[in-house]
């Protein structure tokens, strides 16, 4: 019956076609194999936000009224609600800490040299639209905390020049944070940012799939010098690495769960004095605690406005990187691009525990 | 032709400078030259078009003084004692001239005046007693509502302390009981709950020397009235007392344990048959309001140990993650009966105390009850995770277990 089924399936679909094709695929197997499994890491995150989140919106309300009580009945009253809320919670903040440990093995691997340039592209723009998706997510319970760090993140944008004033009005949908701006919000965390990503995801794991695993230079090096670079089957070996990892991450994920819930807090009122220690998720924490320290004018600028706009030409750097790095693409190493991957990644871990601490 | 307050302005329009202003503004005596300057600053008077004639009489358009103070102008000069109330009420008292600037004031400050300890000590001849003057100022007088009046609500103590304060003052009048009238209110009112209330806490509703004894009134509070007195802002306490047995034994009914103007924060120390507690200083060791004293203190310790109790069950569920928002509302209507048993106590009657006290402790039996539940599940819930947990990790130890044969299998 089964072997009926399949050839049914084999005439239509070329099953057989797939099968050899996995069988004879192979990935490169070195001393730093374990970072490609990062990226496996965090794709199996986003496919638990995509299955929590839909079992979220069965019962999520977004509206200002209606939003922090539809959170608080999940999380009492709809079984394993408190779990799919948590694993939802949990699972965005280490999808982000995965993202950005999987784009700086890439950068430090220099994985994006040519022609891979479209593939390290995508990737970043992933890692923006992942952070877009905690910040519109964070507002989604309307709690008090959320709701004055949605007041702040999105009155930062409006440092921007020229286009300031408007994207705090488009972020918002007003003037004020309102339930307008909740709305808004949802509508861009379940909708918008899915469409993206599905698109982005698929162009990602495409490149990835037509273009192969990329191996770092000095291997690259080896294997140009003659030596044979040891390879793996990708079925069932790397798969099953990539499954392995995958649970680990599902591990971290139930023990989080299990000592750490994730906290409520009060309703959003924007009639309240604003809570002590307001401040966005860890992953904003870095921009923030820069923004808090530059002065307030800078050789007669807005000290804000220079630090968003240092902010998105460092985005722009890194999205640019594959073709600012022009070393990279011959095989030769680039002390300044390593330099300033690392002076990014200290900056990032000391200015987030500054700001955890500071706040 | 005579310059009187009757010549009062139609409407609201600051008045010009007069004469009066001119010449009274350059005199190098500070006595005659402030009041003018003071008056031409912020003076709601002039703010609505009255000027100085208004009050002094005399011609203002005259710049020749003798002329302008000559009999025929109806110059008063500067009003003192029973004048300074005839001036002020010459238009305060007037319904038909105050409806046309404020038609909402009262109209009856100077009747008021008549009655008050003042009053009567001006009426036998005493003018150092205030008048309205001391209070409100002459020239440069503000609204009430505005805040650097002498007497807005904020400003009442230091106004009136300025000469019940003064001991030397002070020292010619005596109470009643001919015991010397005391200068100390306002350092007992500063320490008192009523002060913390409006200064720290910025209630200005909370009471300041007026709203006990009255404003153009001024007086003490008659021994019968203290309770209506109180009563006004505690009303729930003034109906509790009226029906109690000390109501009629009271001389000087809530002032006997709170005191008058250095009134303490309550505390549920002041009630039961500990030494701290006020009880025992009437009550002796079984007698009724001994034993009711007890029962009572007793009652509302078990409540507050109840609440303290579910508290700590309900932090400890919500630290564990559980959702606890009904019984957190629970623990507030259960405070509540903690109130209620606190304010139903002011009838010295342990029954109805009980009753209230009994609701509070059903309300917090329910909430340990839910509680407990609530730790029960989060107890069953970290079991369950703890086993996937471990689950997983089993997967984990399998597939590295796998893969390690796979590696040696290529090799």
């Amino acid at each position: 019956m089964t072997q009926h089924v399949l050839a049914w399936l084999d005439e239509r679909l070329d099953i057989s076609g797939l099968r050899a094709f996995i069988a004879e695929k192979t990935v490169p197997r070195h001393r730093h194999s374990v970072w490609y499994y990062m990226g496996g890491i965090t794709l199996f995150l986003l496919g638990v936000q995509v299955a929590s989140g839909i079992l979220l919106l069965l019962y999520y309300r977004p509206s200002a009224a209606e939003a922090y009580e539809s959170v608080q009945f999940i999380v009492s009253q709809v079984e394993f609600g408190w779990l799919i809320r948590n694993v939802h919670s949990w699972s965005a903040n280490l999808l982000i800490l995965m993202a950005f440990v999987h784009l700086f093995s890439t950068f430090f691997l220099r994985a994006y040299r040519k022609p891979r340039e479209l593939t390290w592209i995508t990737g970043v723009l992933l890692l923006f639209i992942m952070m877009g998706f905690g910040f519109s997510g964070y507002l989604l319970p309307w709690n008090e905390l959320a709701f004055f760090a949605t007041k702040v993140g999105t009155g930062i944008a409006g440092a921007v020049p020229v286009v300031g004033d408007f994207m705090v009005r488009f972020l918002r949908g007003g003037d004020e944070v309102t339930g307008a701006t909740l709305t808004r919000f949802y509508g861009i965390h379940v909708a918008i940012l899915p469409a993206i990503t599905t698109v982005l995801i698929g162009v990602h794991l495409l490149l990835i799939q037509r273009q192969g695993m990329s191996v770092p230079p000095s291997v690259e090096k080896r294997a140009k010098a003659g030596e044979k670079i040891p390879q793996e089957p990708f079925f069932p070996n790397y798969v099953l690495h990539d499954v392995m990892w995958w649970y680990v991450a599902l591990a971290v994920l139930a023990a989080l769960a299990l000592f750490l819930p994730w906290e409520l807090g009060r309703k959003a009122d924007a009639f309240a004095a604003v809570p002590a220690g307001i401040r966005p998720e860890w992953y904003f924490l870095a921009m923030f605690q820069t923004l808090k320290l530059i002065p307030s004018h800078i050789f007669g600028l807005e000290g804000e406005m220079l630090g968003v706009m240092g902010f998105n030409v460092a985005a722009l750097f890194l999205l640019l990187v594959p073709f600012i790095d022009r070393k990279a693409a011959a095989g030769a190493p680039s002390r300044i691009v390593t330099a300033t991957g690392i002076l990014a990644v200290i900056y990032l871990i000391v200015f987030t525990i500054y700001g955890y601490f500071a706040a | 032709m005579v310059w009187c307050a009757w010549a009062a302005p139609a409407a609201a329009q600051t008045a010009a400078a007069t004469e009066c202003e001119n010449c009274h503004r350059g005199q190098s005596d500070a006595r005659l030259s402030t009041p003018a300057r003071d008056f031409a600053l912020t003076d709601v008077h002039r703010e609505r078009g009255f000027s100085c004639v208004n009050c002094h009489g005399g011609n203002p358009n005259e710049p020749d003084k003798v002329k302008a103070k000559a009999p025929s102008t109806g110059f008063k000069g500067k009003p003192a004692g029973q004048m300074v109330i005839a001036v002020c009420a010459q238009c305060h008292s007037d319904g038909t001239l105050m409806r046309k600037f404020a038609p909402k004031q009262r109209i009856d400050q100077a009747a008021e005046y008549a009655t008050s300890v003042h009053g009567h000590q001006l009426a036998k001849g005493d003018t150092k007693v205030a008048t309205c003057v001391s209070c409100h100022g002459a020239h440069g007088v503000r609204l009430v509502g505005d805040a650097q009046s002498p007497v807005y609500v904020l400003n009442v103590a230091t106004t009136c302390s300025k000469c019940h304060s003064d001991a030397e003052r002070m020292k010619a009048y005596k109470l009643p009981d001919g015991s010397p009238l005391p200068t100390d209110q306002r350092a007992k009112y500063e320490t008192s709950v009523h002060h913390t209330a409006m200064v720290k806490k910025n209630d200005l509703s909370a009471p300041t020397c007026n709203d006990c004894h009255g404003n153009h009134g001024a007086a003490p509070p008659g021994v019968g009235a203290i309770a209506n007195v109180c009563g006004t802002c505690h009303t729930v306490f003034a109906t509790k007392f009226a029906v109690s047995a000390h109501s009629q034994i009271f001389d000087r009914s809530c002032v006997e344990c709170h005191s008058n103007h250095a009134i303490a924060q309550p505390s549920d120390a002041m009630l039961g048959t500990d030494k701290a507690a006020l009880c025992v200083t009437c009550h002796s060791d079984g007698d009724n309001g001994h034993q009711a004293a007890g029962a009572m203190r007793g009652g509302i310790e078990k409540l507050k140990a109840a609440i303290a109790h579910s508290q700590a069950i309900v932090a400890a569920a919500e630290n564990a993650g559980m959702d606890m928002g009904s019984q957190a509302i629970a623990l507030r209507e259960a405070g509540n009966q903690l109130t209620l048993a606190r304010t139903e106590m002011h009838a010295f009657d342990p029954k109805p105390v009980e009753a209230v006290l009994q609701e509070g402790l059903a309300i917090t039996a329910k909430i340990d009850a839910q509680g407990d539940a609530a730790l029960a599940e989060m107890s069953y819930r970290r079991t369950g995770l703890a086993v996937s947990l471990g689950a997983i990790l089993l997967v984990v130890v399998a597939l590295r277990l796998k893969i390690r044969s796979l590696k040696h299998a290529d090799e």
